[in-house]
């Protein structure tokens, strides 16, 4: 798999980055930049790892001999062997053999596989360190923090009684996940609670502490000297001898046979001091059933209970989880673990990947041969019992969803890379009930097989899951809603005025970090800076990387996200920032060297402070409605949410393991055949016994419980709503100011506004007035010019009319003249012929004549002067209208006068004005005429 | 495709979504509402929202691991804008428990199922009911019948979905991301069934 992935790697388009995953369109462009930056990186980066791991070659054997004196110091009934590991992997099942032996079972067919597997493992440790023996000693390194739990599942399978050694050892390691420097303290602080525990068991004063105490003598008979070593132990080493402890109780128990019940109180006694770092409550409990001077036998039945309801199981796996840190952090042994810490925070090389993350995750020493066929053939068979409840059904057609949909198009997941993620993920379900499948896995699952083959992988996942993130993906989903209340908490501590932002724009941290965390960054920052985060995180074992990089996140991103103004932009700001931190050793380092005071105790802290809540809300939210798979008591309810690391129904762990609990309840009426048996017999039959006052007191105590559960609810509630009025408050001050100022300003725009509206209209006013006077003075020339026209057509009429009379007159003239001139002929002639008598009678009037002449020649005169004036006027008929209307205006009454005077008859005043002109003229000429014939005739 | 719109005129003047996360001054000519999607695994809700925001459709788009955020503003008719901020949660069953933490708050809630699978439609009961129960009290929800280009296949009559709809005071619509069929028309109904701000 992860070769044929290499080889597709080759032909990649560039639309997919150096892994074949798909970039986003808009990342192109940077991927393309950052591309020769990364190589530069990364051929640097195996240049180191070769270095590192060549030094590391040879001074591992000096190591391990270091780490066997070590063993043997400490006692370990352990055969020697020359390979550490496998010394070590002897320490385990050298403890399992004991017990087996102690048992004195029937269950050699365990035994059996028990050995098989421990084979198995020892060539695998020699195979694959033939592949890169180097890379061998950082496994083994990883692989001792595995150790316990893979253990811890043998008995489980073997004999089915992991929880007594389990709870024991939870007990002791609890302070596990601290740092290395504080483990010391740590340890004794633990070691005094289990002290203190052991004295309240005394303290009891209650009978069956005797038999306590009897039975760590009885255990005198040979085990001691492991137990006293281990006690010693203990306080030196801390988990690692813890172990030894754990495993020894157990057969001390059994080889009791009587202390079953003493046993089992120390044992619930052992749980709450354990405990008392996850969820006070539990410990609380423990004391007030010592306080209350409850028999042990009450303690015993609430331990039954527990064990019923399922409860060891979780216990064990915190314990688990807890020894693997605790057994990794105090290694002295390992004088290269900072240079390799460095090595792995610059990055591990793509080409080691594969291997290197198999080793930090411990495949080797979780893998248990033939496991994963196991759980692959019973898929196929479904002869479980538990199949057939129809759960796994559904978590089968979620991932049939799923497959098509996780990373696709990638190369390497084509029809032969899906069937492997399908069967990963169905071998996880079958292997994890209580987480079964849960979306994001798929990712996980697709990553893994990229990069290693595909059981490897599914060890992989299987130490990922179960151990690191640990009741994140189950159900309930309580530790990683617990988480997201711790990382608001470290946000709010460590960027106040960011978080102060984001409240303001009504934006909740876990929106942002919830995915982060959920998909452990999968998909939301690019494939490089991916990978440099899963190195340190699978690397160091537990959550804090996640944290870390979250922070680191919002270090890079912070300034940003400040300046946003409403909730969708700071959002998709983010998101789109985060998915282009391609400068992924910014984004590492910055994680790693500015977030030191984040580390896995702090967290732990956290997590507990935080976790109560989670539990009320999920413990609410089952309450109401929705229906419990099994049909758990109240009791049982209300401590297993309080304990529940998710692994409720821990059961199916291993297929054999999945029927321990009706083992149990078969065994009552059969013969004690082993440990697990012995114990539920009695823990089952106790209950019997008393169980009435016993669950009377359970009730009580359960209703107190509740009453205060639901008391602090109350508080946490109304301290919410206060601090809810508060934010509001400030928001809302907040908010005012900002209104106001805008108020402001608004105002000022406004009377600024009005300012120059007034003026417009002012303006407009003017504009108006002037408008209105233009528009009079227009009327008023229009009514002149309509006036003058009116004059100009009365008088073109006039004019017209003159005309015509002037023709009139003209041609009346003309022949005047001609009569004129007729007369003139006439009056020649008659002159001519008064002349002619005149001579003949020669007329003493003689004197006379001149006179006569004279007074003709006058008359002619006269005639010449009135054709003149006609001449003058017809000079000017057309360019004198002024004049010849002022005439017409003046004429009419002279000539009407004239006319009346000579012809006084005439009728129509019509034509007076026509004839007036014509008339004058002519009457002018008439008189003159007259005039002149009367003075002829006169003379 | 029916749209029976059997959901009673909400204009009671509180401003559910809009502007209430505050931030930006409230404004009755831009509103901003936070929406959530709900619905089983695998209805097509991210679909829808790519469809949505994005105009694409890819058929093997990825899980959704939590919850993935995205914004797109739309403008109606009478000229307002609606800024939406839509959550797309993720779909498995187990992932309800982190759900409140993104519906609280929720001005509109759009329950999604897949009318080829009866299992889905159920599931959407099973949100309008925690929606009734734990959503805001104004909370305008939708509910959607995904795939509807799948109609061989369908399995929920679309009566069944307008009966429901009806019967919780929900707009109904039927959809496909991948034809594109209704998805705006989904937007837009939604955008028109917001109480306007009061102006301020």
């Amino acid at each position: 798999m992860a070769d044929k992935t290499f080889h597709l790697l080759h032909a990649l388009e560039h639309r997919r980055d150096a892994y074949g995953f798909a970039l986003r369109p808009q990342h192109v462009q940077r991927y393309k930049e950052y591309a020769t930056i990364l190589k530069e990186e990364e051929e640097e980066r195996s240049d180191r790892w070769k270095d590192f791991l060549v030094q590391l070659k040879t001074s591992a054997q000096p190591c391990s001999f270091e780490k066997e004196d070590k063993l043997v110091l400490q006692a370990e009934p352990a055969k020697k062997e020359a390979e550490r590991i496998q010394e070590r992997l002897g320490e385990g099942d050298d403890t399992v053999d004991l017990q087996s032996l102690s048992d004195g079972s029937s269950e050699s067919d365990h035994k059996k596989e028990e050995q098989l597997s421990k084979e198995t493992k020892t060539s695998k440790v020699q195979t694959w360190a033939s592949i890169r023996s180097s890379l061998g000693t950082i496994e083994d390194m990883m692989s001792s923090r595995v150790k316990k739990t893979k253990n811890m599942k043998h008995e489980q399978i073997t004999m089915g009684e992991v929880h007594l050694p389990s709870i024991e050892e939870t007990g002791s390691s609890n302070a596990s996940e601290k740092d290395f420097e504080e483990e010391a303290f740590f340890n004794i602080v633990n070691d005094s609670v289990n002290a203190d525990a052991a004295e309240t068991d005394v303290g009891n004063g209650v009978s069956e502490s005797v038999n306590a105490i009897g039975e760590e003598q009885t255990l005198g008979d040979g085990v001691t000297d492991i137990v006293n070593a281990a006690v010693v132990e203990k306080t030196m080493y801390g988990g690692v001898s813890d172990n030894v402890d754990a495993a020894s109780r157990p057969e001390q128990t059994v080889d009791d046979g009587v202390s079953d019940i003493v046993n089992a109180a120390a044992m619930e006694n052992i749980v709450g001091g354990d405990v008392s770092d996850n969820v006070d409550a539990a410990a609380r409990r423990t004391e007030q059933a010592v306080d209350d001077g409850v028999s042990d036998s009450v303690n015993a039945t609430g331990a039954g209970k527990k064990v019923i309801d399922g409860l060891y199981y979780n216990v064990n796996d915190a314990g688990a989880k807890k020894s693997v840190d605790d057994e990794f952090t105090p290694e002295p042994c390992f004088p290269w673990r900072e240079e390799l810490e460095c090595l792995v925070r610059g990055g591990v090389p793509k080409d080691l990947r594969g291997e290197v993350w198999q080793a930090f995750v411990g495949v080797k020493a979780r893998r248990i041969e033939r496991y994963y066929h196991d759980l692959l053939a019973n898929t196929g068979e479904s002869k479980d019992d538990d199949d057939s409840s129809g759960v796994p059904r559904k978590w089968k057609r979620q991932i049939e969803k799923d497959i098509p949909r996780t990373f696709p198009g990638h190369p390497a997941l084509d029809e032969n890379g899906r069937d492997s993620l399908r069967r990963l993920l169905l071998a996880y379900a079958r292997h994890n009930p209580s987480v079964g499948y849960c979306q994001a896995m798929n990712f996980f699952a697709g990553l893994f097989l990229l990069l290693m083959p595909e059981e490897n992988a599914f060890w992989t996942l299987v130490g990922l899951i179960d151990d690191y993130f640990e009741g994140y993906y189950t159900e309930e989903m309580i530790e990683s809603q617990v988480d997201q209340l711790v990382f608001e908490e470290l946000m709010r501590e460590r960027f106040p005025k960011l978080v102060n932002h984001l409240d303001y724009l009504g934006v909740q941290v876990a929106w942002l970090s919830g995915p982060w965390f959920l998909s452990i960054f999968v998909n939301m920052l690019p494939w490089e800076s991916v990978l440099r985060v899963w190195d340190v995180l699978l690397y160091e074992g537990n959550r804090v990387m996640l944290f870390r990089t979250a922070l680191a996140l919002m270090e890079l991103y912070g300034s940003a996200l400040v300046t946003t103004k409403d909730a969708g932009d700071a959002i998709t700001l983010l998101q789109s920032l985060s998915g282009s931190t391609f400068d992924s050793s910014q984004l590492v380092l910055t994680a790693c060297m500015g977030f030191l005071a984040v580390t896995e105790a702090r967290l732990q802290e956290l997590r507990e402070k935080h976790r109560p809540a989670i539990l009320v809300v999920v413990d609410e939210r089952s309450k109401r409605g929705r229906v419990w798979k099994d049909s758990k008591g109240l009791a049982s309810k209300l401590y297993s949410f309080k304990h529940d690391r998710g692994s409720l129904v821990e059961e199916k762990k291993t297929t054999e393991g999945g029927d321990m609990l009706a083992k149990g309840d078969q065994s009552q009426s059969g013969p004690r055949s082993s440990n697990l048996d012995d114990l539920l017999d009695s823990l089952t039959v106790d209950p019997e016994i008393d169980s009435l006052p016993d669950l009377q007191e359970q009730v009580v105590w359960l209703k107190v419980e509740l009453c205060r559960v639901l008391e602090e609810k109350r508080s946490a509630i109304m301290r919410a709503e206060e601090l809810e009025t508060a934010l509001m408050e400030m928001v809302k001050l907040d908010n005012r100011r900002e209104l106001s100022a805008k108020v402001e300003q608004l105002e000022q725009e406004l009377s600024e506004l009005q300012q120059a509206l007034a003026d417009k209209k002012e303006q407009e006013a003017a504009m108006l007035k002037v408008l209105m006077r233009v528009e009079q003075e227009q009327k008023l020339t229009e009514d002149a010019r309509r006036s003058a026209e009116q004059d100009a057509a009365a008088q073109k009429y006039a004019v017209h009319v003159l005309q015509e009379k002037y023709e009139k007159a003209m041609a009346s003239v003309a022949e005047m003249e001609k009569r004129v001139v007729m007369a003139e002929s006439m009056l020649e002639a008659t002159l001519q012929y008064q002349s002619g008598q005149d001579k003949a009678q020669s007329s003493p009037r003689a004197g006379r004549n001149p006179g006569f002449i004279q007074e003709n020649t006058k008359r002619i005169g006269l005639l010449s002067f009135g054709l003149g004036w006609r001449d003058r006027n017809k000079g000017k008929p057309t360019g004198g209208e002024g004049s010849s209307e002022s005439k017409s205006t003046n004429e009419p009454g002279e000539s009407k006068s004239a006319n009346e005077l000579i012809n006084p008859n005439t009728p129509q005043k019509e034509t007076i004005e026509q004839e007036c002109v014509l008339g004058d003229i002519e009457s002018g000429f008439t008189t003159v005429i007259c005039l002149s014939l009367k003075n002829q005739y006169q003379t | 495709m029916g749209c029976s719109a059997s959901l009673p005129d909400r204009s009671s003047g509180r401003l559910v979504g809009a502007n209430s996360d505050n931030g930006g001054a409230p404004d009755a000519k831009n509103l901003r509402v936070k929406l959530v999607l709900l619905g089983d695994s695998g209805v097509g809700k991210s679909c829808i929202v790519l469809r949505f925001v994005r105009g694409q459709f890819d058929p093997t788009s990825k899980v959704t691991v939590g919850a993935s955020f995205l914004s797109q503003t739309i403008a109606l008719q009478d000229s307002t804008t609606v800024k939406f901020e839509i959550w797309d949660t993720a779909g498995q069953e187990r992932y309800a428990a982190l759900a409140p933490l993104y519906y609280r708050g929720a001005a509109v809630a759009v329950v999604v199922y897949d009318i080829t699978s009866p299992d889905s439609f159920a599931k959407a009961q099973y949100w309008v009911k925690e929606l009734q129960k734990h959503g805001s009290p104004d909370i305008i929800m939708a509910l959607v019948g995904n795939k509807a280009d799948l109609h061989e296949k369908r399995e929920v009559p679309a009566q069944d979905g307008i009966e429901y709809a009806e019967k919780n005071e929900m707009f109904f619509i039927e959809t496909s991301a991948k034809t594109a069929d209704n998805i705006n028309q989904l937007f837009e109904e939604i955008a028109k069934r917001l109480p306007r701000p009061t102006t301020s």
